[in-house]
């Protein structure tokens, strides 16, 4: 690779870290600490993607005072040729956009938590799971049959909030994407830390317990929820704003199964642990991409399929060689607690 | 003295089988009761009854003179009744000091809008830390403290949930086989200083346990239970002279 591709390589790295990392962050919440295991991630960051997506051209005409007949979703691409030179001239009114879209990314998220929430908090892991894969498939129908939403299988494009930034467009925004997902990380980091979170990992580990010392589980659950699907739905309008535009397909196997895998690549329960298993796996997905046409003779199928094998094999090799994961959560990186003593040696205070 | 407790006629059942029939039987305040019978008598059905665990077929139950009969088991604790499982329930990830912690009724960092104004719950875990470590200390898990209860041994871990109970500032303690899986010098201390905590904070213990040798000597009342009848009560010394309660031991 030339020093171009390296820094072109590790800035879409970045990118994809950065998104994942918001999106496994959220999910590292609900099923690492709180113990929900939500199968329908997809449907919280399709819907930050999609409402984001499509409330952004309308409310761009709006606010910038742009007087046009077109219809923002039909004639999407006129109506943006109108809006995106005003973005372009002024970098504060479109951070100002992109924090706003942010908002409407995460109260989407909120929303779309909400409604499978309602239902989910009161049943128990493997009918949750299935429940809220169920969920996940919701939006792509909804944004495929409806033009209004997203224009349909063709998609929609997003104002250019980056576009101030010219040829470095790319740079800056995975500039700050990244610096959004610190944001997130250590907001998350605290969280955790309080009594709230507590209460959380301790539902998770005895829900019977934790409700015989008086803890509203499912007012906890519903919050952790909310909280997971707010971040993937900020992931999924910063994903859109990223991309320039959007398209009914979000999937589940992007946005439910690969952050799965990535938390349990990092260790459940502990986000320094999330952090790690986004970065290393999306290098390796990334690496992957990069390589695998090298590879293209000597292998007996189409290199298209080398990402879900290899990843496949590492999931694997995870669940069979390290089942907690890289990192594992805090208290047992205590170096070598001593071997618990038999209680006939517990001496009273 | 007042009863604190009292069963009526409380009945329970799992499909066919009447775990409870009837039973109906009270705990006088700042006493220590206990509560035995053979395995399967319906001991831990009539906890989980009163804590709200399992709904029962019938009967009443009142509590400081409140009914509080099919209440939840968030409302029972809250309401002032703590209660331990038998076999040990901890959170496991959690260090043990953090599952004393989690027994709080009422901590402002515990909701999620408060937790992000530390100043607001800062002192109030202060409170609770330095409570929680005092239990430990007299449990003997100062040690202990800051390690996983998943490493914990099985007698630690009965200590553990006993200490989680005493965090609840509750009057009325539940304790179901509180000594199972302990040395017999530390299930003396424990006894003891359950008669300690009920003369100094006026509270309540409501015991299931099996080792008689050493219960016995420290309760005040003993209620008899044997196929999900209370065949007995009254006075140690009573007890263990009554013919019935020979029998109900015997007789299965």
């Amino acid at each position: 690779m030339t020093l171009d591709q390296v820094i072109l390589f590790t800035v879409d790295l970045l990118a994809l870290f950065s998104i994942y990392l918001i999106i496994n962050l959220g999910l590292n919440l609900q099923q690492g600490v709180t113990g929900i295991p939500n199968f329908g991630l997809v449907l919280a960051v399709a819907g930050g993607a999609y409402i984001t997506a499509s409330l952004s051209t309308r409310l761009a005409i709006y606010l910038l005072n742009v007087h046009t007949n077109l219809d923002p979703i039909v004639n999407n691409v006129s109506v943006l040729q109108l809006v995106n030179p005003i973005l372009r001239s002024s970098p504060s009114l479109s951070i100002g956009l992109l924090a706003l879209f942010l908002v409407i990314g995460g109260a989407s998220g909120a929303l779309m938590g909400l409604v499978s929430s309602a239902p989910a908090v009161r049943l128990r892991e493997d009918y949750l799971a299935i429940t809220l894969l169920a969920f996940g498939e919701i939006l792509n129908v909804v944004g495929t049959g409806y033009d209004p939403l997203i224009g349909g299988p063709p998609g929609t494009s997003l104002p250019d909030i980056f576009g101030w930034a010219g040829q470095y467009r790319f740079y800056w925004a995975t500039l700050i994407m990244l610096l959004v997902a610190v944001m997130i990380f250590v907001y998350m980091e605290r969280l955790v830390r309080t009594p709230f979170g507590r209460v959380l990992k301790a539902i998770r580990d005895n829900e019977n317990t934790a409700r015989s010392l008086g803890k509203d589980i499912t007012r906890y659950r519903m919050s952790a929820i909310l909280i997971g699907s707010i971040l993937c739905g900020i992931a999924g309008a910063l994903w859109a704003l990223y991309s320039g535009a959007v398209t009914p397909s979000y999937d589940r196997f992007d946005y439910t199964f690969l952050p799965w895998l990535m938390i349990l690549l990092g260790g459940m329960g502990s986000n320094i642990g999330t952090a790690v298993g986004t970065l290393v796996f999306v290098t390796l997905d990334e690496l992957i991409d990069y390589f695998k046409y090298s590879f293209a003779p000597f292998l007996p199928f189409n290199v298209v399929w080398l990402n879900y094998l290899l990843l496949g094999l590492l999931t694997i090799i995870i669940l069979i060689y390290r089942p907690e994961g890289i990192i594992r959560e805090k208290w047992a990186s205590v170096p070598a607690a001593p071997p618990p003593s038999p209680t006939g040696e517990a001496k009273p205070g | 003295m007042a009863s604190l407790l009292s069963v009526e006629e409380v009945a329970a059942s799992f499909g066919k089988l009447r775990a409870l029939d009837g039973v109906t039987l009270s705990v006088e305040e700042e006493s220590v009761t206990l509560l035995i019978g053979p395995n399967g008598s319906g001991k831990t059905t009539l906890v989980n009854v009163i804590t709200g665990f399992q709904k029962p077929d019938g009967g009443h139950i009142y509590y400081g003179g409140k009914e509080i009969t099919r209440w939840s088991p968030q409302r029972v604790y809250r309401a002032g009744i703590a209660r331990t499982f038998q076999v040990p329930s901890l959170f496991s990830k959690l260090t043990t000091i953090q599952n004393l912690l989690v027994a709080d009724k009422a901590h402002p960092g515990e909701s999620f809008l408060k937790s992000h104004l530390r100043r607001l719950w800062v002192k109030h875990e202060k409170e609770r830390v330095e409570k929680a470590s005092k239990i430990l200390q007299t449990l003997g898990l100062t040690e202990q403290s800051d390690k996983p209860a998943s490493v914990l041994s099985g007698g630690q871990m009965k200590l553990t949930e006993l200490g989680r109970a005493l965090m609840s500032d509750a009057k009325l303690y539940l304790l179901d086989e509180p000594i199972s899986g302990v040395n017999p010098t530390l299930a003396l201390e424990i006894f003891a200083r359950i008669v300690s905590l009920r003369k100094q904070f006026g509270v309540t213990f409501f015991i299931i346990e099996h080792r008689l040798d050493i219960a016995l000597r420290y309760v005040d009342y003993v209620n008899v239970m044997a196929s999900g009848k209370l065949v007995a009560a009254g006075t140690p010394t009573q007890i263990v002279s009554d013919p019935k309660v020979i029998e109900a031991y015997l007789a299965r």
